[in-house]
């Protein structure tokens, strides 16, 4: 019985190899999704360095900073800055309401204020039009004008969404501007543009996420645009390598209702975020107004390499 | 050497390489379509209304113990016995008699139903720093209620030891894990549902349940966009990979969704809410492809569209075609008020999230409102989205059927926020009727409604109009008709010009069909089909505010011909609102009812006109 020994302690120790090496493989693939998608991504990041500075027109009509711009079209249509006291004062010349609403903002380093539209509502003669611009306010002279017609962007009665969210990258002062106008209920063809305002051309186009939020990010790994998706609740990640966007991006995180989506993503601290999420379907309920919204704070939990999503306190 | 040793080594080896291999072997990803194929199995069911659930008799002594509850001026359902261990129960008692705990106990001046769902040993780690102290050295509790009305969580830290509560805490808008009671009476419901039943092609049991107050503590819920208490009992089918997600909402004791989802593998089902769940199966089922129904002798497809709410299309009766199509393609909505000389209209006014639209007369006067249309829950321009799926439902007196199609402002019934009804009856003797129906509340109770409804008959490919005064007066072009009550039952009717008896009378609403209406007043127009004017779905048609055009006027100013022509029928009712007390008329209000939950009371006011055969 002796001799038989070598031969049972070999198979004994094939199988407990095999067990070990397909526990690893499986933890490694694990890893691979749940993990790596969040991890190798990010990075470590804190508060970032802004480059934008405030409209120079502001001080020609001896506004006094801090300033609030309001898009929320709730008493004033277009964009209008409240100031003073209690930011108890208000300007919102005719000239900035011609273009109907505006859904979000970037100013950039010499105090420019680049805005995409939204359809709000009511569809009138020009909204769908009005879609397919990024506007702005010259930070000198503080007029409103089309800076930019985007012709590969249609919005209509079946989307009436076309130009949906703006970020500033305050590296090479360039701008990301995502569209949303070709995605359907089926598919999703949202576009993100990478945008050189002195030429006003596009660099690259991105073909594949419907944006509804957008910001630059940079972490010890490198430089990112997050996106809020306007199709599901989901966090979007993509690098920007050599000003390029990587072609696929990665979804970092969720919010716990399916239908929340992010329209605000702002950085408060290291490794965290406040988003803001409000319903959105495509269609012309106002769920943008304070009752539907939703503020998160997401932190990316180092030791656990994961994210902590709530509610913000 | 020996051969055993030779025989080891040999098994040494082979092993060796077969760990290489398999640690490089690709583990099998999902492909995209075995994705798709995942994702299609998510299939969505919207239950119908379910009256036997309210008498399982988990809901029965439940209903009945919180009324005894609010009848003896208590407003919280203590937990059983059977659901306190050691000093909870003590705890409770102590909770039942604290002002502070029970601050909540009033709405509108009304008891109100509160739970109390769960008291627990307190985690000292997650107290405050005072109650930390305390706890380490006596015992303490955490206890939890839920405010049915308010939606609202109370968090109570006791100290059993020196019978004391330590802090409390509310949390609006948040729900807390649920007690054993409540999700025996989730269970129950999930397991008598028709809906489950069928889809699992059994009676299941409680065991086959994986369930129920799985919800991270404090999280918003599900259903009802977040504003009532819920939870989802899951059945799996481990053959299938598949479970079954079924919605409850324990605020109303119901059923509002279920979902197929796979067992984790290529789907996340917690992200799942029932206005989700409602939006992507209206999308696939009702918006994206048409539903043929044939019934009663009836046969016709709907669809939901864009803007025009429900739409039936392809009528027949007996085979004979009836309609090409019948819509509401929007509800004006305008306010009247005094003090037209102080309103600035140099800019847009936002009300609840809705621009207003102002009309202004020479006499003070303004009218202001707004358009709203109804359609799609996404991808549209629908302001008022689609509550569940079209229903489908026998008439009470047994003479037919209807179609009828829910859309709401998601905030209904608070102020400023619409619920329209879409709704077609067809009865068995080959008349129809095409109605809408407002559900209140709107902004004030100075509302002019109007529903604009298109009606494209299909009698024949060549039609004449009349107008019955007296005798049957032709309509020779494009034409309009305020419509009041007269002698005549059936003011007009439209048929085959080569066949006065193949045709329909229209009947307009006066009140007389017992449904508490108050008349349509309404102006018919007629205008000849024109593929642009409404085939397709229509954006907005006129102003919400202008009372002296309907919208349709447009469409009439040429006078085309329309004798022998193929006519299109608009019919535009207007209402006008009521909240008087004891005589409200398109309206909603909500009220604390005597069970101590919220209750929304309706007076809807219905309006549309009905076709009769002219050869029955």
């Amino acid at each position: 019985m002796k001799k038989f020994i070598p031969i049972l302690a070999s198979v004994v120790i094939v199988l407990v190899s095999f067990y070990v090496v397909s526990t690893e493989k499986n933890k490694k693939h694990v890893f691979n999704l749940k993990q790596l998608n969040q991890n190798s991504v990010l990075g470590n990041f804190d508060r970032q360095k802004s480059c934008s500075k405030p409209p120079q027109f502001l001080a020609g009509l001896k506004i006094p900073q801090p300033v609030l711009i309001d898009l929320s079209q709730k008493q004033y249509k277009g964009i209008a800055v409240h100031y003073g006291e209690g930011y108890s004062k208000t300007l919102n010349p005719i000239e900035w309401q011609k273009y109907q609403y505006f859904s979000s903002y970037v100013l950039d380093e010499v105090g420019n204020i680049y805005l995409v539209p939204t359809p709000f509502i009511s569809i009138q003669e020009n909204t769908f039009e009005l879609q397919e611009n990024i506007y702005k306010i010259d930070s000198k002279t503080g007029k409103l004008s089309v800076f930019m017609h985007l012709d590969d962007v249609h919005s209509s009665p079946n989307n009436p969404y076309g130009i949906s969210s703006i970020a500033f990258d305050c590296e090479d002062k360039t701008l990301w501007v995502g569209a949303i106008d070709e995605s359907d209920y089926d598919s999703q063809k949202g576009v993100i543009y990478h945008i050189d305002p002195k030429s006003k051309r596009v660099m690259q186009r991105i073909k594949g996420l419907d944006a509804l939020s957008m910001i630059v990010l940079t972490t010890i790994k490198g430089k990112q645009l997050l996106v809020g998706s306007a199709r599901d609740s989901g966090l979007y990640a993509f690098n920007i390598l050599a000003g390029k966007l990587a072609e696929k991006p990665m979804k970092i995180l969720e919010l716990p209702l399916a239908n929340e989506h992010i329209r605000k993503i702002k950085i408060t601290g290291k490794n965290r975020l406040e988003l803001q999420s409000i319903p959105f379907g495509y269609n012309l309920i106002a769920q943008s107004e304070k009752k539907y919204r939703t503020f998160y704070q997401a932190t990316w939990l180092k030791r656990k390499r994961s994210w902590k999503v709530g509610l913000k306190p | 050497m020996t051969k055993e040793l030779k025989v080891s080594l040999l098994i040494l080896s082979i092993g060796a390489i077969g760990l290489v291999v398999y640690w490089f072997l690709p583990i099998k990803q999902f492909t995209m379509s075995e994705k798709k194929a995942a994702l299609a199995n998510e299939r969505i069911i919207l239950p119908n209304a379910n009256a036997e659930i309210l008498q399982l008799p988990e809901i029965l002594s439940y209903q009945r113990d919180v009324q005894n509850i609010l009848n003896s001026g208590q407003c919280v359902l203590p937990l059983p016995d059977n659901e306190l261990k050691g000093e909870a129960k003590k705890v409770q008692n102590i909770l039942l008699n604290n002002l502070e705990f029970l601050a909540d106990c009033k709405f509108d001046n009304k008891i109100v139903h509160n739970d109390m769902m769960r008291i627990l040993p307190a985690i000292i780690s997650v107290l405050d720093p005072t109650s930390q102290k305390t706890c380490k050295l006596n015992q303490c509790y955490t206890a939890e209620k839920y405010n049915f009305v308010t939606n609202t969580t109370t968090r109570a830290i006791v100290d059993s030891d020196d019978n004391k509560m330590l802090s409390v805490k509310r949390f609006a808008n948040m729900q807390p894990d649920i007690s054993l009671r409540l999700t025996r009476i989730a269970q129950a419901i999930a397991i008598n549902s028709h809906e489950v039943k069928s889809e699992l092609n059994s009676t299941p049991t409680k065991l086959d349940i994986s369930m129920a107050n799985v919800r991270g503590a404090l999280q918003e819920s599900p259903c009802e966009n977040s504003k009532h208490l819920c939870v989802a009992p899951t059945f799996s089918d481990h053959e299938k990979e598949q479970a079954l997600w079924a919605v409850v909402d324990l605020t109303e004791l119901k059923l509002v969704a279920a979902k197929w989802a796979g067992l984790g593998k290529t789907t996340t089902p917690a992200c799942i809410s029932e206005r989700s769940l409602q939006n992507r199966l209206i999308m696939e089922k009702y918006c994206q492809k048409e539903t043929y129904i044939k019934k009663n002798k009836w046969e016709m497809v709907y669809r939901l569209t864009g803007s025009d709410g429900l739409e039936i299309r392809e009528v027949s009766f007996k085979g004979t075609p009836i309609l090409t199509s019948a819509k509401t393609v929007d509800w004006h909505v305008a306010y009247k008020q005094k003090g037209a000389a102080n309103i600035d209209t140099s800019m847009d006014t936002i009300i609840a999230g809705r621009r207003v639209e102002y009309s202004v007369d020479d006499n003070n006067n303004y009218l202001f409102g707004y358009n709203d249309a109804m359609g799609c829950p996404m991808f549209s321009t629908s302001v008022v989205l689609p509550f569940n799926a079209p229903q489908i439902e026998d008439l009470l007196d047994g003479s037919g059927f209807s179609i009828t199609q829910d859309f709401r402002n998601p905030k209904w019934p608070m102020a400023c926020n619409y619920r329209y009804e879409n709704r077609y009856e067809f009865y068995d003797d080959g008349s129809f009727r095409v109605l809408a129906i407002n559900k209140g509340r709107g902004c004030g109770d100075d509302a002019i409604y109007r529903p604009l409804m298109r009606i494209d008959m299909a009698i024949a490919e060549e039609e004449n109009f009349y107008e019955n005064n007296g005798e049957w007066q032709l309509w020779e072009t494009e034409k309009s008709k305020r419509v009041t009550a007269t002698d005549n039952i059936y003011p007009f009717k439209i048929t085959a010009r080569n066949n006065a008896s193949n045709g329909f009378y229209i009947e307009p609403n006066y009140g007389q069909f017992n449904d508490n209406s108050r008349g349509d007043n309404a102006t018919l127009f007629t205008t000849r089909y024109n593929e642009k004017e409404g085939n397709q779905d229509l954006l907005t048609l006129g102003s919400c505010c202008d009372l002296s055009r309907d919208g349709v006027e447009r469409y009439t100013e040429d006078k085309e011909k329309i004798s022998g022509e193929n006519i299109v029928l608009w019919y535009v009712p207007r209402i006008q609102n009521d909240a008087g007390k004891g005589h409200e008329y398109c309206w909603a209000d909500t009220v604390v009812a005597t069970n101590g939950n919220l209750e929304v009371k309706v007076w809807p006011c219905i309006v549309g006109p009905k076709f009769i055969p002219i050869s029955l």
